[in-house]
């Protein structure tokens, strides 16, 4: 067989635009299901047993449902009660919410492991609950949960090509099309495989340069 | 004034304080003496409101902490320094004593830089302002943590055995820096094992046995034969603690 690549080039505008779609995609709801990460992770610490019930329902339903069954039912499952949404805005809803029951249960192991003296001194201190949460028990809970939630998230990019699924012409669904016209499915596919690695990469490295400014000072090389 | 009245607290079936009555007048040093489990450090965290009551009163200025909205004020007006520390660990020993001061009392960063250092630099630290909480030693800790309470300019500073998770030396230095305060007019209420220091810096000693307050007398008084110590259970700690 051959493998040539320059059989690609009059596709490559359409295959960098699902690229681009890609991590548009990725980028935004990388941003949701940390939020909503987050969002979830102080209810399943609240003291109010409703939210945290609510929670965890949220946290188990999502973590046990394929995720393209997830998509089908909000792409094709909600215009049954005059619900439409696009399928670029139901991809990033999608992954935002199936990443971010994920994203909770990282965070959430990094909220419960802060010494509860540290909270008990900011309370003492005066400060609202608003700054408690933004100033220490975030950035202490991320100190440890930086990495399992970067895994999240890398997980998450590779599911982003399921998005193909309901008509989004990402990454992957743009190869799909590039490489039934060409015929030429193992070119296609080495650059989607070398454009997914990347990008995850990228995410890791991220991820890296967080992990080591979040724990500044933590080494014990003075004293 | 710091009031205390009638104060119970209840751990499921233990009662960890039974009726305690306690007021701090400002400029005082009060030393809060007890074996482990006397209840002192419950005490200690219902005034600060880290415990909820279950019978009795607590008032900072009048402020009653056992009301949500009257808390905020009465931790305006009391800082607590805690036995481990508990620095935040992710920010320089500068940016733990002016995070409240700028989201608290409101000023602006550059004021709350220049008062820590100042604090810093009294305490023996003023070059460590930019060190993280594990780049110092312990009693270099307690010193940060001593000063971030400070920083609130609280009218009471409350000690919640400070030196207890100290050595030796740095136990000196951190009673060095509390004796300098209660010179200084700072009104504290000091719970702690050391019954000398107590002894040193207190206006008046006053002793928790079981949940109950069994005296609380001034210094002089309670060292003396016929005042403390002619109480068995006070004399009976005390010649344990002075034997240790």
């Amino acid at each position: 067989m051959r493998f040539d690549l320059s059989i690609l080039w009059p596709h490559l505008p359409f295959l960098w635009k699902g690229a681009v779609l890609s991590a548009e995609v990725c980028l935004l709801a990388i941003i949701g299901s940390v939020v909503l990460g987050a969002l979830v992770a102080i209810a399943r610490t609240s003291s109010a047993k409703p939210l945290r019930w609510l929670a965890l329902a949220y946290v188990d339903l999502f973590r046990n449902v394929p995720f393209l069954v997830q998509l089908f039912f909000f792409y094709y499952g909600l215009p049954e009660l005059g619900i439409y949404i696009d399928a670029f805005t139901t991809g990033v809803i999608a992954l935002s919410i199936a990443g971010g029951a994920f994203a909770s249960d990282a965070i959430r192991s990094g909220i419960l492991a802060i010494e509860p003296g540290i909270i008990e001194a900011a309370e003492v201190s005066g400060l609202s609950r608003r700054v408690i949460f933004t100033r220490i028990v975030l950035p202490i809970a991320l100190r440890t949960a930086i990495r399992p939630l970067g895994a999240v998230l890398v997980n998450m990019i590779l599911t982003s090509s399921i998005l193909s699924a309901i008509t989004l012409n990402e990454l992957t669904g743009s190869g799909r099309i590039v490489a039934s016209d060409t015929f030429r499915p193992f070119e296609v596919y080495a650059v989607l495989l070398v454009f997914y690695a990347a990008l995850t990469y990228a995410v890791s490295i991220a991820v890296n340069l967080l992990h080591v400014r979040l724990n500044r000072g933590i080494s014990q090389d003075v004293a | 004034m710091l009031k205390a009245e009638n104060v119970r607290k209840v751990f499921g079936s233990t009662v960890v304080l039974d009726g305690v009555n306690l007021s701090v007048q400002p400029g005082e040093v009060v030393s809060i003496l007890g074996s482990s489990g006397s209840g002192k450090s419950t005490l200690i965290r219902c005034i600060n409101g880290l415990e909820k009551l279950d019978g009795g009163r607590i008032t900072v200025d009048e402020f009653d902490v056992s009301k949500p909205r009257e808390l905020a004020e009465a931790r305006k007006r009391s800082g607590t320094v805690f036995q481990l520390f508990n620095l935040y660990p992710h920010m320089t020993a500068l940016q733990n004593i002016t995070l409240a001061p700028i989201q608290v009392l409101q000023q602006p960063k550059a004021e709350a830089e220049r008062k820590a250092r100042a604090l810093l630099a009294q305490v023996g630290l003023g070059d460590r302002g930019d060190a993280y909480p594990a780049q110092l030693s312990g009693g270099q800790r307690q010193r940060v943590g001593i000063c971030r309470a400070l920083a609130m300019e609280p009218r009471y500073l409350l000690l919640d055995e400070v030196t207890s998770a100290l050595d030796p030396e740095m136990t000196a230095d951190v009673l060095g820096i509390l004796a300098d305060l209660a010179r200084g007019g700072t009104t504290m209420v000091f719970v702690t094992h050391e019954i000398e220091f107590a002894r040193q810096i207190s206006n008046r000693i006053v002793f928790l046995d079981k949940g109950k307050l069994v005296v609380d007398l001034p210094t002089a008084a309670f060292f003396s034969a016929k005042g403390g110590m002619a109480v068995p259970r006070i004399a009976q700690f005390l010649s344990k603690m002075r034997k240790d």
